[in-house]
């Protein structure tokens, strides 16, 4: 691991303190989560912690349906969570109010749904909600937002195209630019390169790390492509049917005992120039 | 904005594009501008051909001049006749015992018979076709930013089928309170939306949820306003019923012009300032969720604006069919799915679509037939809106998706 790029993760417990000697940005964590849908299944996240140290990009692995989705959906305060509590920055998500956590933590799902005759300036534009009174107009505050976003996104070239002419990877950049005029600190994203093409996949990623590096954002990013995660995360997260089975710097979670338990899969694992790689040889069955 | 004005190469394509952000009127581009306007004139044309035609016989010119009569533009009587119903009288104020009697009964001051005719009955159809136009569509499009559903109309949630089941009601079993009818059937609507909502409420709703029970509670109260027509004991209850089950504006006063504005103004300005909402709500409910929307009392709070303007709307008209639905994709087709515009462009398009039906509703039969019966303009607006919704279809490829 001696090739290891990535900063060191940050200790556990640095929510107690709330700064950080290294990196500037915003500590959030959830403590002791159970969240799930209600019914008689239980719930899908049974008591984990979990922690994305401030100003670093950590990544949420795991196969399908092993509750990423679920539990980022808990931290985002989008689904009540049955006990547990999440913090950020110190103050706790289910006591904040609406528009004021919004402020504070943006979260991008794959759900959204994008009206077809709305041009990409408009709907970054949205993006500015949780920061207007009833009443209020845009303030060149939100506007100077409504900018750096479209900056930090790279989609200058398509602010006045409509939504419905746009590819999959492009409007993928659109709509992390609009919650990236949310202006926050944290910024939740469900598997933001899923269904793309490499090249809007690497803008993606290189979009995440400028955040983390020119904005101190702190990032949590459901990764569905392992070797992404590797690559670009300072921290990474592996669960499996609801349960954190390993966490911590790539070098560390990558393994291919890791991979052989929480994905089933034969994998070869070596140390690369930025973080390890991984070769996937075959699946394994239980028997 | 660091480009806020645009060089002169960029060329004027540039700076008006670019115009969304900046500036106060932003949201008024020549798209909706063309909108305004043109409904603006089609709603004059066609209330100039209505207040012409007629069996008293007029001129253009005599029409003009009677509505344009100085004896009632400047005269405070004849508006306080027509807007309040008589005089107001401000000492009844004062003592509570007399709040019955605020507004004191008046005549009209003599007027010319031309002025008389125009401002007392043909006038007042043409304002209340006005107001309900803008009701429905400005509700249909609420509606279908709330249900995220193209073909969502006001009545997508029950308030047809609840308003036509009380007139029904009221019309053969209660006929001893026909006199309140208008406001049974807005009541109707009303509690048949908040029926619809109760069934569709399980931790929350979505907007399948909304439309199926929307469909469940139609279907019965549909079925229960087909039975009661078995119950009616004459032609007339029946002709009356289909009026108002159909939605006319026969026989419209100054009466409904006073029963609608008010609400019509309340219902308006609501849904104008909550077009943000509806923008964002049109994400998503997810999306509006995370950014910081709470999303169900919001719905709910825009489904009552809606219900409310379709509820003022039936109140004076009954059941108008197909304006809201057909309205808010006319504007969407030409301003786009911005709501701040498509809210605007429609409060200007349903005046323009209803006045011209009821030109059709009042005047058709004698073009076509040499009769002089009425249809209810109900009809109308289903003949012109079926048509135009098959080339909508036609065209557009992916319908039924905002």
């Amino acid at each position: 691991m001696s090739e290891q790029h990535h900063r060191p993760p940050e200790p556990n417990g640095e929510t107690d303190d709330g700064t950080d000697t290294e990196h500037a940005g915003v500590p959030f964590a959830g403590t002791d989560l159970r969240i799930g849908y209600g019914g008689d299944k239980g719930p899908v996240v049974d008591g984990e912690s979990i922690t994305a140290p401030a100003g670093q990009v950590t990544a949420l692995v795991g196969p399908n349906g092993s509750g990423k989705s679920t539990l980022l959906k808990g931290l985002a305060d989008q689904l009540s969570p049955e006990s547990g509590t999440v913090v950020v920055d110190g103050e706790d998500v289910q006591s904040m109010a609406t528009k004021a956590l919004a402020r504070r933590l943006g979260l991008l799902t794959q759900e959204n749904t994008s009206p077809e005759s709305l041009t990409v300036e408009t709907l970054i534009e949205r993006g500015r909600y949780p920061h207007r009174g009833f009443f209020d107009g845009l303030t060149d505050e939100d506007l100077a937002a409504i900018d750096e976003a479209i900056d930090l996104a790279g989609v200058d070239h398509l602010r006045d195209r409509q939504l419905s002419s746009l590819s999959g990877g492009q409007k993928q950049l659109v709509w992390i630019a609009m919650v990236l005029a949310q202006d926050t600190d944290v910024l939740l994203l469900d598997e933001p390169t899923t269904f793309l093409d490499l090249h809007h996949q690497l803008e993606v990623m290189e979009i995440i790390e400028r955040l983390r590096d020119d904005s101190d954002m702190t990032v949590l990013v459901v990764l569905h492509d392992l070797q992404q995660a590797a690559r670009h995360a300072d921290y990474m997260i592996a669960l499996s049917d609801g349960t954190i089975q390993a966490r911590g710097p790539p070098g560390d979670v990558v393994t291919e005992d890791l991979l052989a338990s929480v994905f089933e899969i034969e994998a070869r694992v070596t140390p690369g120039q930025q973080g390890p790689e991984i070769t996937p040889l075959r699946p394994l069955h239980e028997d | 904005m660091a480009s806020d004005a645009p060089t002169a190469t960029e060329g004027e394509a540039t700076a008006d594009s670019r115009a969304p952000t900046g500036g106060r009127f932003a949201w008024l581009d020549r798209s909706l501008a063309t909108v305004i306007v043109g409904s603006l004139v089609v709603v004059a044309l066609s209330a100039l051909v209505q207040i012409r035609y007629g069996s008293y016989a007029m001129t253009y010119g005599e029409a003009l001049r009677a509505l344009f009569d100085p004896d009632v533009l400047f005269d405070a009587t004849a508006w306080a006749y027509f807007l309040l119903g008589g005089l107001f009288d401000p000492s009844a104020l004062l003592d509570p015992s007399q709040w019955g009697s605020i507004i004191v009964g008046t005549r009209l001051p003599e007027l010319r018979p031309g002025t008389l005719i125009v401002w007392n009955i043909r006038l007042p159809r043409v304002l209340v076709a006005l107001f309900v136009g803008m009701n429905l569509a400005v509700s249909g499009a609420i509606f279908q930013a709330v249900t995220r559903n193209e073909l969502a109309s006001p009545f997508i949630l029950g308030v047809s089928s609840g308003a036509g089941l009380m007139i029904l009601l009221t019309l053969v079993v209660f006929s001893g309170i026909a006199v309140f009818l208008p406001i049974i059937a807005a009541a109707g609507g009303a509690a048949a939306f908040l029926l619809v909502y109760a069934i569709a409420w399980k931790n929350g709703t979505s907007p399948v949820r909304l439309i199926l029970a929307g469909v469940i509670v139609s279907t019965v109260f549909q079925s229960l306003q087909t039975g009661l027509f078995f119950f009616a004991q004459d032609i007339g209850t029946v002709q009356s019923a289909i009026q108002w089950t159909t939605g006319s504006l026969t026989g419209t006063d100054w009466e409904q012009v006073r029963m609608v504005l008010p609400w019509t103004v309340i219902a308006m300005g609501l849904a104008l300032v909550s077009s943000r909402q509806l923008n964002v709500l049109l994400l998503g409910e997810g999306t509006a969720s995370s950014l910081g929307m709470n999303v169900e009392r919001v719905r709910f709070a825009l489904s009552g604006v809606a219900v409310l303007a379709a509820a003022a709307s039936i109140a004076v008209a009954g059941i108008v069919g197909f304006v809201g639905l057909i309205v808010p994709h006319m504007v969407r087709n030409l301003v786009g799915s911005d709501y701040r515009k498509l809210v605007i462009g429609c409060v200007f398009v349903g005046p323009a679509l209803l006045v011209s039906a009821d030109v059709g509703a009042r005047l058709g039969m004698q073009v076509l037939a040499g009769s002089a019966g009425q249809i209810p303009v109900g009809i109308v607006t289903g003949l012109l809106g079926g048509p135009y919704f098959l080339y909508l279809m036609r065209r557009q490829e992916q319908m039924g998706e905002i």
